[in-house]
């Protein structure tokens, strides 16, 4: 997707989308496009340590969001299709091209991510993506979250 | 020295030299073409990850509270947002 192209994404390339997401680190692996495998398996052990830290859903996606201002529609409505369980979801939407982030937090997650703490989280993201770091920006974010979040009583 | 060494010694071993930082410099990055840089063009098709479903699944399930009419949550999405 080239930066700055105005690009709708349609109900059918979300379902596509839905379709093509990645579950598990030998998947992933396996993944073609922006990231090599050793970076996929950080991101894919940060998000697991996250959710299994947590017992909060927390879900990345890497890609264009569509018209520029409905970049934060496009989030929410990615979030309303996963399949959240009751503690709650979290959403780490990344448009590199857009040079645009988003995190978006379930109803029942802000009690534990009010809305200041993924506004340091974003800028915690922001400042890895500035200069060039992709992975380590999407780490970051999702670790300082998981630490907000604290643990999950067992 | 013949004149073969002497074109050795002072082309020759410059030139070496020079192949040699070159390649240093500039090998590597022509393999990681894909690297992102802020403002570039990003040509790479969408992806979407969610945790491996085993992260989850060793939640204890929660004895659920009788419902209650005193507090009805907004559904209501929060987040932010930020550019860089």
């Amino acid at each position: 997707m080239v930066s700055g192209e105005v690009v709708s994404h349609t109900e059918e390339e979300i379902e596509a989308l839905e379709a093509a997401r990645d579950v598990g680190p030998s998947d992933l692996a396996a993944m073609p496009g922006a990231f090599n495998p050793r970076q996929l398996a950080r991101i894919d052990e940060a998000l697991t340590l996250a959710s299994r830290e947590t017992g909060l859903l927390f879900s990345v996606y890497v890609g264009g969001f569509g018209r520029p201002d409905g970049s934060r529609a496009f989030a929410e409505k990615l979030i309303n299709r996963l399949d959240i369980p009751a503690t709650g979801g979290v959403l780490v939407a990344v448009s590199p091209g857009e040079r645009e982030l988003h995190i978006v937090t379930s109803p029942a997650a802000q009690r534990r991510l009010p809305n200041r703490v993924c506004a340091l989280a974003a800028l915690g993201m922001r400042a890895a993506f500035s200069g060039g770091d992709l992975t380590g920006g999407i780490v970051t974010g999702l670790r300082m979250l998981a630490d907000a979040a604290g643990s999950v009583s067992r | 020295m013949s004149i073969l060494q002497t074109v050795l010694v002072f082309v020759g071993i410059p030139l070496g030299v020079t192949a040699l930082l070159a390649l240093a410099v500039y090998g590597r990055t022509t393999t990681h073409r894909d690297r992102y840089r802020p403002g570039r063009s990003w040509d790479h098709p969408a992806v979407w990850y969610v945790p491996h479903p085993s992260a989850l699944a060793e939640l204890p399930a929660r004895p659920a509270l009788p419902a209650g009419s005193a507090e009805q949550e907004p559904p209501r999405l929060g987040g932010a947002s930020g550019e860089w």
